[in-house]
């Protein structure tokens, strides 16, 4: 029994170390994938992604709007894998980048290795984390243009 | 022999680049019917005024200048990069690109702004790189 709690335990703690599920959603990646790298949805909390998609039209100074039918169905996927723990507590902000835990990981980053053509803002999440679109932030495949390996 | 071969080929590539798949044609003759509707002397999509409206700057949301370019490159061959992500764009000239303007849903949707005329001439630009 205690041996199962372990396990349990270490599995989730593996979750949280750098992993989430990667995004499989076909018309997710067709519709929201497009501008930027498709978020994962274990990224942002249930409240927060029913913010991002009530304000599609006016969504970070472009329009990103959808049919009705696509951005309900495409809420749904969001919710339904929404996130939990480490990466959004304290965050019902429409932004990853908000997330307490987020700011702390990347606090190290000087500003020059965020700012160059590259990367641009730390919302370009596969820029660095080269194995992003599989749900893999770990340490071990993180490269900075210019500036290489963070490990 | 071999040369034959490869001059075929690059013919036959040159020839299929200039070509709009079945659903495509249909959906340029719609936005040709309603350039012809809008102006009656109207007589066919043109590839230089679609470059003209490619290249040139409008005063975007954010209140600077942006065109096409901005986002797409000037060489349509090669790839581009979003300026408002810095996500790179892959290259939209249909001859290094295969999939591009073979959807219909998907160019309306990137084309959604201008008028049947602005749409078709550009079209005709993009098809030809
Ligand atoms: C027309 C382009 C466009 C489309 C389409 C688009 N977005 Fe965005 N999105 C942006 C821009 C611009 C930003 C600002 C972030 C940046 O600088 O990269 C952004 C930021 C975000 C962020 C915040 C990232 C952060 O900083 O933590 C989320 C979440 C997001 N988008 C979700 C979505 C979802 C969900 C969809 C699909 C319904 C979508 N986006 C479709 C342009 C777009
Ligand atoms: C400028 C490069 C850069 C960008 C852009 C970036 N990251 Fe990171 N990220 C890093 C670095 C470097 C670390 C490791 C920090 C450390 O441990 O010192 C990190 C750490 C992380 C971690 C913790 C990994 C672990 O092993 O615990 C997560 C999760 C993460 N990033 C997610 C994201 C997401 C999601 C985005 C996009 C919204 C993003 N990052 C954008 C560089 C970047
Ligand atoms: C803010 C950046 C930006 C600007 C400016 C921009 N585009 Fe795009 N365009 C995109 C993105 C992002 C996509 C979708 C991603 C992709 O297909 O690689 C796209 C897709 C397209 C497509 C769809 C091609 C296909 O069949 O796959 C066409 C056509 C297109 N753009 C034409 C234009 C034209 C014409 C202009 C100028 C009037 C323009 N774009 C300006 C970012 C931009």
């Amino acid at each position: 029994m205690k041996k199962i709690l372990l396990i349990t335990a270490l599995g989730l703690s593996f979750a949280f170390a750098g992993s989430v599920s990667p995004a499989d959603n076909a018309q997710y990646q067709k519709e929201c994938a497009s501008c930027h790298f498709g978020y994962q949805p274990a990224l942002l909390s249930k409240a927060s992604w029913e913010k991002v998609m009530g304000n599609l039209s006016d969504h970070f100074g472009t329009d990103a709007s959808l049919g009705k039918v696509e951005s309900e169905q495409i809420l749904n996927y969001l919710v339904t894998n929404a996130g939990s723990g480490k990466i959004t507590a304290n965050n019902n902000t429409m932004q990853i980048t908000k997330s307490p835990y987020f700011i702390k990981e990347h606090r190290k980053i000087s500003a020059k290795l965020i700012e160059q053509k590259e990367v641009g803002s730390l919302s370009n999440c596969m820029a660095c984390h080269t194995t992003a679109d599989k749900g893999n932030y770990s340490e071990r495949a993180i490269v900075i243009p210019n500036y290489g390996r963070w490990e | 022999m071999k040369k034959t071969l490869c001059f075929i080929l690059l013919a036959f590539t040159l020839i299929h680049a200039k070509e709009f798949n079945a659903p495509m044609k249909t959906y340029m003759e719609g936005l040709s019917a309603e350039a012809k509707a809008a102006n009656p002397s109207f007589t066919g999509f043109d590839a230089k005024r679609g470059e003209a409206i490619f290249l040139s700057k409008h005063t975007g949301k954010k209140g600077t200048e942006i065109s096409c370019t901005t986002c797409h490159s000037t060489d349509l061959k090669k790839g581009g990069q979003n300026v408002n992500t810095n996500k790179p764009i892959t290259a939209l000239a249909p001859s290094v690109n295969s999939t591009r303007l073979t959807d219909v849903a998907e160019v309306e949707k990137w084309l959604s702004e201008g008028s049947a005329l602005e749409k078709g001439d550009v079209l005709t630009y993009i098809i030809n790189q």
